[in-house]
């Protein structure tokens, strides 16, 4: 029996290394998954992996800036489907390095506007479909940059700390409705987006010194296995929790 | 297969209630628990529930704070069931509720020692017990006390927030050990232990709020539940956490 069995999920940004290793296992826990990302061919891939392996999903390309059509997306998510129980939230703008004074206006909008007006944006539309089916979890992703400041990444820190409090503000006014939500702030985690930035793995551990206790990247399974315990009743007194998976790095 | 097959498990409180149903869900899970409290006829009664339940379990009457005792305890779950990698740190005192200038200094120093130096004990012979076992898992119950102060209750407080650092202390000192620590902050759970303050659980609910959006207690279930996530390899990246576990409490 898997852990997500009769669940519904709606996984935004699954086309890339976290949230597709979450849609994955979310189909191998037994959840019906609407993979979601704005680049077609990746999330394509990532619904045909998991219906390769037996699991139920479906891929549809959305910008989750764009209010229109993240409301088909959920439509049509419960259409196919009957429901929405999950929704896991992880797209994210791939911007530059600079420091504030040095970063364009439309470059602090973009940062803003995927990262944390898209999760808005989202839960707007799951949130009438989790008071429906009676209840539901929403799980952000946040960052250790939204507890803790990174270099010449002020957007990006700004919109993860508001991540985090976003999930407080559902978690507080929707648990009336029996709908959590939570926020998980993941550590580097080895993925191509933390390549695209950095030479190599080897170059990125240094780069982050002794809070990489370890001396090693997270991988996107170890976020997709909290995300598999806040998606499930097993985290029914969890809401409005960050849940920092980082191997101690901002205990340091 | 259970999610803490082949693990060894030493969980103190454990004639308690949330402890209690931790021990009962480690075994459920495949542990072998070694269950300890003060109180010998309640610690019994944990460990032959979970023989009845064909599980595996021994009871040890310990005081936490007795070094030698605990020292003992742990050499008998490891002549009993070979190693040890999972510890669950959560005996309380049942300090009084009294505002600090009336706190007698006995009493102050009876809570530190029960909550946090009794957890350092344990912490401190479980250690090289998972140092050989190659790797560990500690899971230390804070409070939301422990961020959040209760009124006429400042030694329980300030040992809760002692046991957040302590665990994070142990999550950066042994990461590259890969033994991991962290704490739960459990909100109020329904537990005979709050009816030392409150006349029903009704009354519970009511004083607390706002702080339970969803107006209900916790259950001990809820908490034994991320316990297993904590103790179990899901939960491999993530060390030096805190853990809320408190129905949003701590978001509002
Ligand atoms: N990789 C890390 O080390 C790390 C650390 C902390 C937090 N995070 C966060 O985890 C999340 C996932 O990151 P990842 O490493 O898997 O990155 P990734 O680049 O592999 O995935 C991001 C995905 O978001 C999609 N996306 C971007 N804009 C979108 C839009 N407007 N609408 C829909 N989809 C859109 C992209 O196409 C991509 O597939 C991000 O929110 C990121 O900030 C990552
Ligand atoms: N119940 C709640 O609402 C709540 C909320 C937040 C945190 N907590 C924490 O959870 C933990 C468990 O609480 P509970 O509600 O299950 O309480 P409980 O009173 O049922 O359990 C506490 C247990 O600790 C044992 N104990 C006390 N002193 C000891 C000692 N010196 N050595 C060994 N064992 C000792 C007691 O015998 C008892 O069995 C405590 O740390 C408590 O502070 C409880």
């Amino acid at each position: 029996m898997g852990r997500l069995e009769g669940k519904v999920a709606f996984v935004t940004a699954s086309g890339g290394a976290i949230a597709g290793a979450t849609a994955r296992l979310f189909g191998a826990e037994g959840a019906a998954v609407c993979c979601v990302d704005i680049v077609e061919e990746n999330v394509n891939q990532t619904a045909a992996d998991i219906n390769a392996a037996g699991c139920k999903a479906f891929a549809l390309t959305c910008d989750v800036t764009n209010d229109d059509a993240v409301k088909a997306a959920v439509d049509k998510t419960v259409t196919e489907y009957g429901k929405l129980d999950v929704c896991f939230n992880a797209a994210a703008y791939s911007e530059k390095r600079h420091r504030l004074a040095d970063m364009p206006v439309d470059m602090w909008k973009s940062v803003i506007d995927v990262n944390l007006t898209g999760m808005f944006i989202v839960a707007r539309h799951v949130i009438p479909q989790m008071q429906a089916a009676g209840g539901g979890s929403i799980i952000n992703v946040s960052s250790i940059y939204g507890v803790v400041g990174a270099k010449e990444r002020p957007a990006y820190c700004a919109a993860k700390g508001g991540v985090r409090m976003l999930s407080k503000s559902i978690a507080v006014d929707y648990a009336v409705d029996n709908i959590r939500a939570n926020s998980i702030m993941p550590g580097p985690i080895e993925t191509p987006r933390l390549l695209a930035r950095n030479p190599s793995i080897e170059a990125i551990i240094e780069r982050h010194g002794p809070r990489l206790h370890q001396k090693r990247l997270g991988k996107p399974e170890e976020i997709a296995q909290t995300a598999l315990f806040l998606a499930s009743d097993d985290a029914s007194f969890t809401s409005g929790a960050d849940m920092v998976v980082d191997a101690a790095y901002t205990a340091f | 297969m259970g999610r803490l097959e082949e693990k060894v498990a030493f969980v103190t409180a454990a004639g308690g209630a949330i402890a209690g149903a931790t021990a009962r869900l480690f075994a459920a899970e495949g542990a072998a628990v070694a269950c300890v409290d003060i109180v010998e006829e309640n610690v019994k009664k944990t460990a032959s529930d979970i023989e009845a339940a064909g599980g595996k379990a021994i009871a040890i009457v310990c005081d936490v704070n007795d070094e030698e005792a605990v020292k003992a305890a742990i050499d008998q779950t490891v002549s009993a069931f070979g190693k040890l990698n999972v510890v669950f740190n959560a005996a309380a005192f049942t300090d009084p509720l009294l505002p600090l200038h009336e706190l007698d200094v006995d009493l102050w120093r009876k809570t530190f020692d029960v909550n946090i130096t009794g957890m350092f004990i344990v912490t401190k012979y479980a250690i090289p017990h998972m140092l050989n076992a190659g790797s560990g898992s500690f899971i230390n119950i804070s409070s939301i006390y422990g961020a959040r102060a209760a009124k006429k209750r400042p030694a329980y407080c300030s040992s809760k927030g002692a046991v957040r650092m302590l665990s994070k202390s142990v999550a950066v000192d042994y990461a590259e050990h890969n033994i991991r620590a962290n704490s739960i902050l459990p909100g109020p759970i329904e537990t005979p232990r709050l009816l030392v303050a409150n006349k029903n659980m009704d009354d519970v609910i009511n004083r607390h709020r706002p702080h339970l959006p969803a107006a209900r207690l916790g259950q001990p279930e809820e908490i034994a539940k991320t316990a297993v996530f904590l103790a179990s390899d899901e939960s491999s990246f993530m060390s030096g956490n805190d853990c809320f576990v408190d129905g949003a409490y701590n978001a509002i």
